[in-house]
This record gives C-alpha cells, structure tokens and sequence, in this order.
C-alpha cells in the first residue's frame, strides 16, 4: 500500500467525530495528559530530562498509568532511552500490549540482538510506509525485535530524538484494528517535557 | 469480505463435490480470464499445453491455471476391467468437451501404492518401474513409486495417505473443475470419494493487491494483511519462474535415465507425483522474518533484492551446488529453501535425454504444480476426524510436484531439511528458523503418486 493511501486510510479511520484532519491537529494540541496518568509520564521526562510522549488515549481495556493495573514495567537505560509496558492479559480471550519508546538525543534506529541468532539487526524493520497523526509524520515497521516482536510499531523523530509505539497484534483485535488503534494513539499523543 | 468456513460450506452436498464457497470469491476478484491457445492432448498426462509466459522484474514467469482440485479416491469396484472402460469414456468426454489447457480443462490422474498393492500385484510386479539410482544406493531393487515419508521437518503427527487414486483437475474456469469433478465422481459406483482439495494461484504483478492477498484478507487469515501486492503465493514470493520448473519431458520416467521401465516399457511417458498439504504460519513468517530475512530464508542468505521485489531469477547460472550450501552455512549458519533444495533438483552436468534433448547443467528437474488453499486441511474429508478438517480457513499449500521417481523427490525434501545428496547432514534441529521455510511451514498430509501416460490412465494394468 502506497503511503498517499495509508495517510487517506489514516484520515479516514482516525476522523473519529472530528471534521478534517486540521481539527484533529488542533484538537490534538489541546488535549494534555490525563491527570491521573501525567505524574508518571512527567517523572519519566525529569529522569531521562528529556521530552516523553503521553497516551491521551489507550486500546480498551488499557489505561497509561505508568506503575497501574496495566503497567509491564518502566526501563530506562544509561543512555537514558526507556521503555514503559502496559498490557491486559487472559487467559483464552488474548492480550492487548502497547509498547512506548524513546531514544534522546539519537535518530538512528537502534540495534537488537536477533532472538534466534544473537546476531545484530535493526530492532525496527520492514518498513511499511508513512503516515501523520497531528504533528507528527511515523514510519510503520512490521517486522520488530525484542519486546517490539509480534508488534505493529510507529516510529518517529522530534528534535533530534527517536520515539515509537507499538502495539502486539494479537486476540482480540486483528490487524486492522491494531493499525486503527495506533493511529487513534499517534494522533492522541502528548508531550511532556522535563522540568528542569 | 469474510467468510467462514461454515458460511463457505453451506450447500455443500454430503459427497463434497460442489462446495466450493470460499474460492467462488477467485471470479469475483479476478477479471475473465484471456482466452489460452488451443492445446494438443499430449502422451502425458502431467504436462498442461497452453500455459502463457509472462515478465515480471526481468524474469519469465508461467502463468499457471487459476483454479486447482485434487480429488482422491478409493476404488470401490471388483471388476476393474469394466471400470477402466468407464472411467476412460467420462475422461475422453472431458476431452472432447475442454481443450487441454488452462482455459479449457486439465486433467491428470494419479494412481497410489494401495492401488497397486490390493487390485493389480502380480502386474505391478512386472511392471511398476524401478528407480536404477535408489536402487543402486539402497542396494537392494526399489520402486520408482514408493510409500512416502516423514521427512526431519515434518510435524510428528503427519499423516500418510493411502488413497487408490488422485485427480488433479486445473483450469481458468471453475466451472470445467466443476463439471469434471461431477462427471467423474457424482454417483461414481467404481471411485468413493475420499477428500477434496481445493485452491488458487496467479498475480499479474500490475494492478493492485494480488488474488493470494485478497483471498487471505477475505478469509480472515493471520498476517493476510502484510502479503505483498504482487504476491503469487501467501509466502510472497513467485514460484512459477520458468527457469525453475523442469521443462516439459524432464520429468517422465524414461527422460533422465533413472528409471528401468520394465519388459514392456508400460508406463513410458509417465511420471511421479507427490501430493501434500502444507500449513503456512503467515504471521509468523511477516513479523518475525524482515524482507531481507525473508531473501534469505526463501532463497539464499546474504542474496541482494531489491525491497519489495517478488520475483527472483533462479536460471541454471544461478543454480546452487551442495558444496555451495554447505560453504553458506558454515559462514551464515543457515540455508536457504532454493538453494538447498537446488543442491539435487538441479542437473549436476549437462544430460542427454533419451530422446537427444540436451539439458544443461543447473536445469530443474521437478515440474510444480502447487497451489495456495485456505483447505484446514481439505475442503470436504470422508473422514473429517482423522484428517482433523477444522472450521476455520487457513492458509497453506497443496503441494503438488512431478519428479521422475518417489527417490528423487525424497532427495529435494531431505536437502530442503539439510540433508545434502552427499549424506552431509547440517546439524539443524526440527523446524529450524535457519533450515528456509521450515519455521513456518508445517505438512499436515502426504502420499505419493505414479501418473502413468494419458494411454494407460484409467486403471493402469487392470487389462493384463
């Protein structure tokens, strides 16, 4: 699919009440994040002192309260990228596991540890195309490494910084509904900036 | 558009035949199909006359019939002479009515070791051909038709068959695969069907996403959506180069020189046949494979294509030897399907056929004729239990090949699971994410098969 024909699909999937893809922009500036999920979002920015992005919205049943009911788990690396987990899981309905990233102060996609091989290879792969959900323009990669595996994942970059999300495609939803979601989530996304 | 199973099976009459569902979806996602050249009824019965040449990336491409069925069968019948007159006479009426050829109808009928075994003995004694180079390596006189086998990849559970016989019918139209699976088996008091197999192949390369995408997508199939566009098959890749398919005698018995046909030379323009299904794990093999993997795993590692690329040259040039397999995998730890499988269905020499046809080295032996299927296992089973039909669609492939002997397919399955025509044994273990597609692929059903030539097709060796 030509990505003039995911960014449409994205307009369409994503309009979501709202009247063209302008509003969705605006809408997206005013939104901030949820007040119950904000102070952990906002003390991940002050450790790593750099921009993080908040979900203002999250796949049912998850929240992105980082250390809630939903939480994986919060890593952050000496070269301050992080990673924070949040997933629902039972047994014989599937599970619903959305990955956030972020890379400070470097673009280049990072290198993983094949799980079979040990050999390196990019931890994001196959790229898919672009596509825009207000201000920010990701690239979709299909085949990812790591806790990304089995995951549709969208990354992008901001001053500098690498950031993606990502979500498992598995039961309950399907593909399809795995892309929608990360588009309704890309285009919900808030920035959090370090205090200093 | 999504159908489930059930929805694709309602009306489906108690015997099968007729339900064909799902794929009814093929005509709806294609455009009619070109009107095909007329065709000539060869001595084969495998070889399909007709079959169009097209290009995709540089490469030439066979475009293979749209439609595919495989029916087998048990012979219900004592009086063998008296069917054999009956099904010749339904098989020339097929004739007289489709030209043979993708846009008339083709028709191969493939006869099994039980069938051998339990009506014809003493004949087949005589007659069944003798494979000279297993029997050589084995020792001991082996058959060119032999019981088949679990190969190392292959789940433990999968079942060999002992159908009498199968009948592979192709087309462009549906509507010929219908009609011969009527005439041939509605109301039959000789032939009691025993499962159905139904399926598809083609892409065009040009407009939009390809059958094998749509039909996935349609049927609701994990990883339907990360299909490329121009795929042919549901793995991605095209199958059908010309120069990786035997060309058209190679295949017969008496061609390469491996088979002793016997005082009479009875089964002279005849062929083997291996008939499996395979399941194909697609999301595994889009999320966890990246296209280079994918290059990598399907062909061989380290090969340079272009992204998105479906089509790869596999000409004699590009064919691989064993040594160059095991040189590969002793610098990348892994082999590709291919390459390895190229390593023994490729000519290790230039070859002088029996009829003074010069093959070059690097030429492929096997004639494929495998097709995508959403079968969970097969379209319709006599018996649903033991075949273990499921509801659900699923992606797979009936695997269909023509090889001169049951050895020398053996010999392409073992070197696709490492085992190279030397006896080297790469040390894989079962279902190896670097042992090619074995990762995701897994083979539910497997039989082999001898076509005899189009004279001695019905019930061969009945009449002596």
């Amino acid at each position: 699919m030509t990505p003039v024909v995911l960014l449409l699909l994205f307009v369409l999937v994503t309009g979501c009440g709202s009247t063209n893809a302008g509003n969705a922009a605006a809408e997206a500036a005013a939104r901030s994040c949820p007040a119950a999920w904000r102070g952990g979002w906002q003390a991940l920015a002050n450790r790593i002192q750099a921009p993080v992005y908040c979900p203002t919205w999250m796949p049912d049943p998850l929240d992105a309260r980082i250390g809630g009911k939903y939480a994986n788990g919060e890593s952050v690396s000496r070269d301050r990228s992080y990673l924070v987990s949040f997933i629902w899981r039972e047994p014989g309905s599937g599970e619903v596991h959305v990955n956030l990233r972020g890379y400070p102060g470097r673009t280049r996609i990072p290198t993983c540890s094949d799980l079979d091989t040990d050999k390196p290879v990019p931890c994001f792969s196959d790229p898919k195309g672009s596509l825009r959900g207000g201000d920010i323009v990701a690239r979709v990669y299909t085949a990812n490494q790591g806790a990304d595996q089995w995951h549709v994942l969208y990354a992008w970059r901001r001053s500098g910084s690498l950031y993606a999300i990502s979500e498992h495609v598995s039961p309950p939803y399907t593909y399809a509904r795995v892309v929608r979601n990360l588009n309704r989530m890309l285009t919900n996304l808030v920035l959090v900036p370090a205090n200093s | 558009m999504r159908l489930t199973r059930r929805q694709a099976l309602v009306g489906a009459a108690t015997s099968g035949l007729g339900a064909v569902g799902l794929y009814e979806l093929v005509d709806r996602l294609t455009s009619s199909p070109a009107t095909r050249s007329q065709g000539r009824l060869l001595p084969e019965q495998h070889l399909l006359d007709g079959l169009a040449v097209m290009r995709d990336n540089g490469v030439a491409v066979v475009v293979p019939p749209l439609h595919h069925a495989v029916i087998t069968a048990q012979v219900v019948t004592g009086n063998l002479r008296g069917a054999r007159l009956e099904l010749e006479e339904t098989l020339v009426d097929l004739e007289r009515r489709y030209a043979p050829t993708p846009a008339g109808l083709g028709v191969t009928v493939a006869w099994g070791l039980p069938y051998f075994r339990r009506h014809v003995p003493k004949q087949a004694h005589l007659h069944l051909p003798v494979d000279l180079r297993a029997s050589r390596t084995e020792s001991r006189t082996t058959s060119a038709l032999a019981d088949a086998m679990r190969f190392p990849s292959d789940p433990v559970d999968t079942i060999l068959e002992a159908n009498d016989v199968a009948v592979l019918l192709r087309s462009d139209v549906r509507a010929h695969i219908e009609d011969g699976e009527r005439r041939l088996f509605r109301g039959s008091s000789i032939l009691h069907v025993t499962s159905i197999r139904r399926g598809f192949v083609g892409s065009d390369f040009r407009s939009g996403p390809s059958l094998a995408k749509r039909m996935a997508q349609a049927a609701g199939v994990d990883g339907a959506e990360l299909i490329p566009d121009d795929a042919q098959l549901f793995l991605g890749f095209t199958s059908t180069q010309q120069a990786a398919l035997g060309p058209r005698r190679i295949a017969n018995f008496e061609t390469l020189g491996y088979v002793d046909l016997g005082p009479r030379g009875y089964f002279l323009n005849g062929t083997h046949m291996h008939l499996s299904h395979v399941f194909e794990d697609l999301a595994s093999w889009y999320q966890t494979f990246d296209f280079q993997e994918r290059v990598d795993t399907a062909f061989k590692p380290g090969l340079e294509v272009k992204p998105g690329v479906v089509t790869v040259s596999e000409g004699p040039a590009e064919a691989a030897s064993a040594a160059a397999v095991r040189r590969g995998f002793n610098r990348d730890g892994r082999i590709g399907h291919s390459t390895s499988i190229q390593s023994t269905s490729r000519l290790e020499r230039d070859v002088v056929a029996d009829d003074g046809t010069v093959y070059k080295r690097g030429t492929a032996v096997p004639q494929r004729a495998d097709f995508n299927t959403l079968d969970n296992p097969f379209a319709w089973s006599t018996s649903p239990e033991r075949d273990r039909m499921q509801d659900p669609p699923a992606a797979g492939l009936h695997f269909v090949v023509f090889n001169p002997t049951s050895d020398d397919f053996r010999r392409n399955r073992l070197a696709m699971d490492g085992v190279l025509p030397d006896g080297t044994r790469l040390p894989f273990g079962a279902r190896d994410r670097n042992q090619g597609f074995n990762a995701v692929l897994s083979t539910s059903h497997r039989q082999n098969f001898l076509v005899p030539p189009r004279r001695h097709r019905s019930f061969p060796l009945a009449e002596l």
